[in-house]
């Protein structure tokens, strides 16, 4: 059983929506992808699998649109507004991307779709939201991460003229798209209670601006601005380096130690393994300093993190992370993303799923969401759709249109 | 594909408190967590009027309580803005679990509730509180029960804990920001706290949809780390497919490959810290020629649009470090505004790099969209507030409550919601109890 078996839902995103759907999707919800006859510009967007590029290669275009169906729609046609009428008639949910007021300048906006079906929730994402005086602006990824603060607190504090970094994997998008479909499950369970759908105006920079921490309570309650660290926390006063490298080149995200008694004396056990620790234990203020300080970072707490440094550059990375959660310090290892595919925890959580292309002959692997639930799984039940691949399925089996129907709306280069 | 059908539907409850037409106001959550991943998640929650009620004892306040900034930086239990924007809408009582009257109360809480969020290491709630999954469902049979930790549940590192920077590093996406010939620049904020939260908000949201229609409840075992694999893009399926491993790129375009798309420096200075000089920097991107055109035309530099090492995208990423210093040229004589609004009259994207003092004191659009909502707190006073990024139309989401000081709804949850006597009530705090 899916949770969302009973949700139908259309899909008119672009890149920076699509995220959504595919969280719907490998839920069980029937997620209709309307694509232009041509394909979807998101099916332009690299990288391609075996770097060719083509409209079904585009591997941006299949980790976005897992479990999805395919349909072709010229929406800017007569003919194409119809149907997506019909097609709106019967759905639960729409999810849309376009600039604002695009869909009601074709006749397709909230005011009309919900004419014809009061039960459909219809959400927008779009950039900066459906009003204001950036509505227009255009948005991109980088955009989003700049205007919404993620850039300001992003970067080097230790590398001479370095820009803010916008951190890579569409994180602008991404916290769109939770945020839009927070909005549309929000309003789905309204629904489910009254029988009432609403539109949903989300905005990707509304949604960033949320998403930078304590950033804007500094802001709010001490009228300060925290500035840039490398691989650490923005902080208001400096704290010490915590993103430390190991013997093997690799660096330890050492983000803390707890400050309790217990977590001191295994430190400092730690560290007389390693030759380190005489500095800390002739000094006790030391220790008082770094139990105690709650704010800042006074001289004593960077000459513990100093010995801590020293004792990790003298290890393999996996032994300092291991040892570190053993004793109870939430520490990792700075990994590139594709070294999880090897991680066994991970493996023995079936975190990786293989997800068949017959086209390819053989499956791939694809992470799953990071929820596991009891009751309803998370399954990708197919990989993205090619162009229009579900037209007749969608056309004629769900939504009754006649198969001759189907045929004159082709050849029209309606559908 | 679904077919239309009646599913069996749970009698309306009635609102437990008089808020108005709030989306979520017949689910009432027990909120165990702390810190921020889980507070975020119940944050979301609460703002569309779920409630939420917060867990705390006298001797285990959240920690976030303790962490700065401070009003006028005098640290208090009340007094934490960090933790007065994270917990804003929510109800908060005191309970000590350590108190065998007080896992009862828990218990009993649990028995009327339709949700339990929790962010502990994952031996906490089954081993030690005994208050796993089986044994919620006794008090509770549809009880949605959302476990937040670090690796899950299962598999081998269950037992390992994580905090919002452990995750991001583990996950990979610490390693994909930063320039490419320096160490990861990684994040400045728990980034996975709030996308553990947000993505936690989602899950129970879908679990009730599930619950409405079955009168199923279920359990949800989720990873941070996992959160995190999860948005790295591209970078699993380009490994997985082209065995292709990733490489930072850092403000340059990474998917789709265009130029110019960097961050450029403007005119002007910020004070950030207390008292360091930051510089001021937009972001332009071009994803076709039309906006590279209307780019040269901004910059007062129309031929460079047909200049031969400009010709193209491909030939502009060949020449993408001549490129970006013609373009920073530009940028350097005007304030970053200026640059933005004059790309983007032009269809330009490009967005200046605001940080939180740009955001409230000058961003037009936050302010015209009330962004920024305030609300009085009853002891540290009215302040602003992180507003809701997904405006629903009939049942907005709001911020109507401060944050609770600590055991503030005490008497009500206590009294009203599970029925207790003014006496027994005074009988459980002289006992430490609550």
């Amino acid at each position: 059983m899916s949770a969302l078996e009973d949700l139908a839902v259309l899909d008119l995103t672009d890149e920076k929506g699509q995220l959504m759907g595919k969280l719907l999707a490998d839920m069980g919800a029937y997620v209709v992808k309307v694509e232009p006859p041509g394909g979807d510009p998101a099916r332009r967007t690299g990288p391609f699998a075996g770097d060719g590029e083509g409209r079904e290669r585009s591997l941006y275009w299949w980790q976005f649109n897992t479990s999805k169906r395919s349909v072709t729609l010229d929406i800017t046609r007569q003919e194409g507004q119809k149907l997506l009428q019909r097609l709106a008639n019967r759905a639960d949910i729409l999810l849309e991307s376009f600039q604002p007021g695009y869909l009601d300048s074709l006749g397709l906006g909230y005011e009309a779709l919900s004419a014809l079906n009061p039960r459909l929730v219809y959400t927008s994402l779009t950039g900066f939201g459906q009003t204001g005086p950036y509505r227009d602006f255009l948005t991109s990824d980088v955009v989003a991460l700049a205007m919404g603060g993620t850039m300001a607190s992003c970067g080097y504090d230790d590398v001479t003229d370095a820009p803010p970094i916008a951190p890579r994997g569409y994180h602008g998008y991404s916290i769109g798209c939770h945020w839009g479909l927070i909005g549309t499950l929000v309003a789905l369970h309204h629904r489910d209670q009254t029988g009432r759908g609403q539109r949903v105006d989300a905005s990707v920079h509304e949604a960033v601006s949320c998403t930078t921490e304590a950033a804007m309570p500094w802001y709010f309650y001490q009228r300060k601005v925290p500035m840039r660290q490398t691989g650490r926390h923005h902080a208001v006063r400096p704290t010490p380096k915590n993103q430390l490298p190991a013997a093997d080149g690799k660096f330890i995200m050492a983000w803390a130690v707890p400050r309790t008694p217990r977590h001191w004396e295994s430190l400092i056990g730690w560290l007389a393994q390693h030759g380190e620790e005489r500095e800390l234990v002739e000094n006790p203020h030391i220790r008082e300093v770094f139990l105690s300080a709650e704010r800042g970072a006074p001289e004593e707490v960077h000459r513990v993190w100093a010995a801590i440094a020293r004792m990790i550059a003298k290890l393999p990375s996996d032994e300092v992370f291991h040892e570190a959660q053993k004793r109870g310090y939430p520490w990792g290892i700075v990994r590139p993303p594709e070294e999880v595919l090897a991680d066994p925890h991970f493996q023995e959580r079936g975190f990786f799923v293989p997800v068949e292309h017959p086209e390819d002959g053989r499956a791939y692997l694809y992470p799953r969401a990071p929820y596991v639930f009891s009751q309803t799984p998370w399954r990708i039940r197919r990989r993205a759709p090619h162009v229009g691949e579900d037209n007749r399925e969608v056309y004629i089996e769900w939504l009754g249109l006649a198969p001759e129907e189907l045929e004159a709306l082709r050849s029209q280069g309606v559908v | 594909m679904p077919k239309r059908e009646a599913g069996a539907r749970r009698p309306l409850p009635q609102a437990k408190e008089p808020m108005g037409p709030d989306a979520l106001r017949d689910v009432r959550i027990v909120d165990l967590s702390w810190i921020v991943a889980g507070p975020t998640c119940t944050r979301v929650l609460a703002d569309f009027g779920a409630q939420v009620i917060k867990v705390e004892y006298e001797g285990a306040p959240d920690y976030i309580r303790g962490s700065p900034p401070f009003v006028e930086d005098q640290p208090g239990v009340n007094r934490s803005g960090f933790f007065n924007n994270l917990n804003r809408n929510k109800l908060g009582i005191t309970l000590n679990v350590r108190h065998p009257r007080g896992m009862e109360l828990l218990r009993e809480l649990i028995a009327i509730s339709d949700v339990v969020v929790e962010n502990f290491s994952s031996r906490v709630m089954e081993e030690r509180w005994g208050l796993g999954y089986e044994e919620q469902r006794k008090l509770r049979p549809d009880i949605i029960y959302c476990a937040l930790s670090g690796f899950g549940h299962s598999g081998r590192h269950r037992d390992y804990t994580t905090w919002g920077p452990t995750a991001q590093a583990h996950s990979g996406v610490t390693f994909m920001s930063g320039l490419p010939d320096h160490e990861p620049a990684g994040w400045g904020f728990s980034y996975m706290d709030h996308t553990a939260g947000y993505q936690a908000a989602i899950a129970i949201l879908m679990a009730l949809h599930h619950r409405q229609r079955t009168g199923q409840g279920q359990w949800i075992d989720l990873s941070q780390v996992e959160g995190g694999v999860a948005i790295t893009g591209t970078a699993i399926l380009d490994y997985a497919v082209n065995g292709r491993p990733y490489r930072r790129v850092g403000d340059r375009a990474d998917h789709p490959q265009v130029a110019p798309h960097n961050a450029y420096r403007c005119l002007g200075q910020v004070i950030v810290g207390e008292g360091q000089h930051d510089g001021r920097w937009c972001v332009i991107a071009c994803f076709n020629e039309e906006q590279w055109c209307a780019l040269c035309r901004v910059i007062g530099e129309p031929h460079l649009a047909t200049d031969p090492r400009f010709a193209t995208n491909a030939d502009r990423l060949r020449h993408q470090d001549e490129l970006d210093v013609l373009i920073e040229g530009w940028t350097r004589t005007l304030p970053p505004r200026e640059v933005m609004e004059r790309c983007q009259q032009a269809g330009v994207p490009s967005g200046m790099v605001q940080n939180a003092r740009d955001k409230v004191g000058d961003d037009p659009q936050l302010r015209a969209r009330g962004f920024f909502p305030e609300v009085d707190h009853p002891e540290i006073g009215r302040f602003k507030y992180e507003g809701v990024p997904a405006k629903l139309s009939v049942t907005p989401g709001k911020v109507l409550r401060s944050s609770p000081v600590l055991g503030q709804h005490n008497e009500y949850i206590y009294r009203e919601v599970l029925g207790f006597g003014a006496e027994e009530l005074e009988q459980m705090m002289v006992e430490g109890v609550i």
